[in-house]
């Protein structure tokens, strides 16, 4: 599903060169549920990023679904994103202006979906996370953790294979995040795959396989047991 | 999509309304203020009588001395020539005319006298200017032979007069000499006031219409211009006729090009026969102008209105770079929403283009603002200028107000075209951490 080789990101300022990511490599399999984590600044969200095209990397090979992902144009890479890959972010990213409905709506409108068929997709996303009778409120009126509810919904509902997530429970209460990582299951035992950055370690035990980042580099991978089981 | 980017402009709009106000205000100043000064050169530099200005011609010949320095040739005709080519053109629709002041005397006792702007003018002036009658029609050319007593009254001397009733028929002293009341006129106000531009062009058309043959046979007091290039001999009315004297507007109608070149041929004949004779020693290019040819030659359109053009102009682009740090400000406050459409399947072209409608959105409330602005500014100078010149064509119409709206549009955009690439330039995986 996506495989990454020897990836290295370099910020350059005038005074600092950063390695965010040295001689990365990481491969992750359909249908696997992988938490990613590490210290801050060890290069997680650039990783991420990076998986999510919203990153270019200074060298290395991406190989997302079997497509060599590294030369893609902004155009091509925009349709990859929209396509294959869904987001959720810490803080939502909602758009505050415009009500659940038209926040779900957002990936559709960039695929050029027929009306009637955004109408039907958008229901049945804003239903499977339990918020379809407010699809007219907007984020503002809703918790924390039903937005990060009408966030997934939003990143579903372009059904993507493969979905990103950059700690989508760090804003939540325990219990939120708790109800927040169910959903995230089922996503997954529906097919998609997942990949999360947490910090939090209870979370990443709760995944497949546990990578563990330091300085830019994969420094362990775990297969978590009570997942294989 | 361009319902939805509408509607995106619209909340985007709702979410920063004093920003997005204040680069409103700033479109619709410049906007109005400039569309206030293309609406006087669009009129002043306008056609006015444009199914007919083409065949409308008048007539100048190589009038002057060349001893007087810089002299220009007179635009007018000297009595001798105008009495001439309206002997000589009858076959043709043609007026000669001239401005007069006289003093009227109402009928009863209610009104004083007082002294009216009127204009002699041949019968044929009429029907060759489109003129529009409210009551009654002009006179006929056996009027113009016999120095028929005729008036045509204008709208607001008939008002005076008669509280605007049907006036044909009534009787009018005028210079101390009965008048019949032939017509009166509708709504008229040539602007520029073509048929004559000899002194101010825009002024208010004459209050009274008589045969110009009165105006020379009863020496009425003439008014407007009179160049002289030669003095003449004796004090006496016929005198001043047959002097070298220039104070006679002469048009003539001609609707072919066929009649056009004939006539030219005429005048071009005349003049080397005068010139044969002694008279017309200048040497002239061109002696026959259509209207537009002829305001242009006459330089109609004032010079304060370029002035005018180039501030109003300079305001607009003050008001655009303001919008610009203005647009700035509020595309580059929308980053992280960009980062999020970025990632969820935006590319940087489909974000331009929200923008630039974005923009175009706020530069059409502008331009509707703009719009009361502009109408408000003519308000203003409509005001200022009503007793000087005529001011009904101050007014926004249809093609105006939709060059308004477009033009703020237009320049909106154009203003937002750097700061929208700023915004879509953004790297949109430093905008969603941190939103």
């Amino acid at each position: 599903m996506l495989q990454m080789n020897q990836i290295n990101k370099v910020f350059l300022t005038e005074m600092v060169e950063t390695h965010a990511l040295k001689d990365f490599s990481l491969q992750v399999l359909e249908g696997e549920f992988v938490t990613i984590t590490g210290p801050s600044g060890c290069g997680k969200t650039t990783f991420l990023n990076i998986a999510g095209l919203l990153e270019t990397f200074s060298n290395g090979q991406y190989l997302l679904d079997g497509e060599d992902v590294s030369r893609l144009s902004d155009f091509q890479r925009a349709k990859v994103r929209n396509e294959k890959i869904g987001f959720i972010f810490q803080s939502f990213n909602l758009m505050p202006d415009l009500n659940l409905f038209d926040n779900v709506d957002v990936p559709l409108r960039y695929r050029g979906v027929r009306a009637a068929d955004r109408r039907t997709r958008i229901e049945k996303a804003l239903d499977s996370v339990g918020l379809l009778s407010r699809k007219n409120h907007l984020p503002s009126q809703l918790s924390g953790g039903q937005q990060q509810r009408v966030a997934i919904a939003r990143a579903l509902v372009g059904e993507p294979r493969f979905l990103l997530a950059d700690e989508p429970t760090g804003n939540l209460d325990s219990n939120t995040a708790t109800g927040v990582m169910e959903l995230l299951h089922e996503i997954n035992a529906a097919g998609t795959t997942i990949v999360m950055v947490t910090h939090d370690p209870s979370l990443a035990t709760q995944s497949h396989r546990n990578i563990h980042i330091l300085d830019g580099q994969v420094k362990s991978d775990n297969i978590n047991q009570v997942q294989a089981a | 999509m361009f319902l939805y980017y509408i509607r995106l402009s619209l909340l985007s709009y709702k979410r920063n309304p004093i920003l997005s106000s204040l680069m409103v205000l700033a479109i619709a100043i410049g906007v109005g203020a400039y569309m206030v000064i293309f609406t006087l050169n669009y009129y002043m530099g306008g056609d006015p009588i444009p199914h007919k200005s083409s065949q409308l011609y008048h007539v100048q010949f190589d009038y002057g001395d060349p001893a007087i320095a810089d002299f220009e040739p007179p635009p007018q005709l000297t009595y001798i020539d105008a009495t001439a080519l309206l002997r000589a053109t009858a076959g043709h629709p043609r007026t000669a005319s001239s401005k007069f002041v006289s003093v009227m005397e109402p009928p009863g006792d209610e009104l004083r006298p007082f002294y009216v702007n009127g204009r002699g003018n041949s019968s044929d002036f009429f029907a060759m200017f489109d003129v529009p009658f409210q009551y009654g029609a002009g006179w006929d050319r056996r009027a113009d032979d016999t120095q028929q007593q005729v008036i045509v009254l204008s709208d607001e001397l008939n008002e005076r007069l008669f509280g605007g009733a049907d006036s044909v028929g009534q009787n009018v002293v005028l210079d101390g000499l009965n008048f019949t009341v032939s017509g009166v006129l509708g709504a008229w106000s040539p602007a520029p006031k073509f048929y004559d531009v000899n002194n101010n062009s825009f002024e208010p058309i004459e209050e009274a219409y008589i045969p110009w043959s009165l105006v020379v046979g009863q020496e009425m007091q003439r008014a407007g211009n009179t160049n002289c290039w030669k003095a003449f001999e004796g004090n006496s009315f016929q005198a001043f006729l047959n002097a070298e004297c220039a104070w006679i507007q002469f048009w003539v109608e001609l609707n072919t090009a066929d009649e056009q070149a004939q006539y030219l041929d005429f005048i071009n004949n005349y003049a080397a026969e005068q010139k044969q004779l002694g008279r017309m020693p200048m040497q002239i290019e061109k002696r026959l102008y259509d209207v537009n040819e002829w305001l242009a030659y006459n330089e109609v359109q004032p010079d304060e209105t370029r002035i005018l053009t180039a501030l109003a102009t300079m305001l607009l682009a003050v008001c655009l770079l303001n919008t610009v740090g203005l647009l700035l400000s509020k595309f580059l406050g929308k980053s992280s929403e960009i980062g999020v459409r970025m990632a969820l399947g935006a590319n940087r072209g489909s974000l331009f283009i929200q923008h630039v409608i974005e923009a175009g959105v706020i530069g059409a409330i502008g331009g509707i603002l703009g719009l009361g602005v502009a109408a408000l500014g003519l308000e203003g100078i409509k005001v200022l200028l009503d007793d000087l010149i005529v001011t009904d064509w101050m007014q926004l119409n249809l093609t105006v107000a939709f060059i308004t709206v477009a033009l703020a549009i237009v320049s909106t955009i154009v203003a937002g075209i750097y700061p929208i690439w700023r915004a879509c330039n953004v790297n949109p995986a430093s905008h969603l951490k941190t939103q």
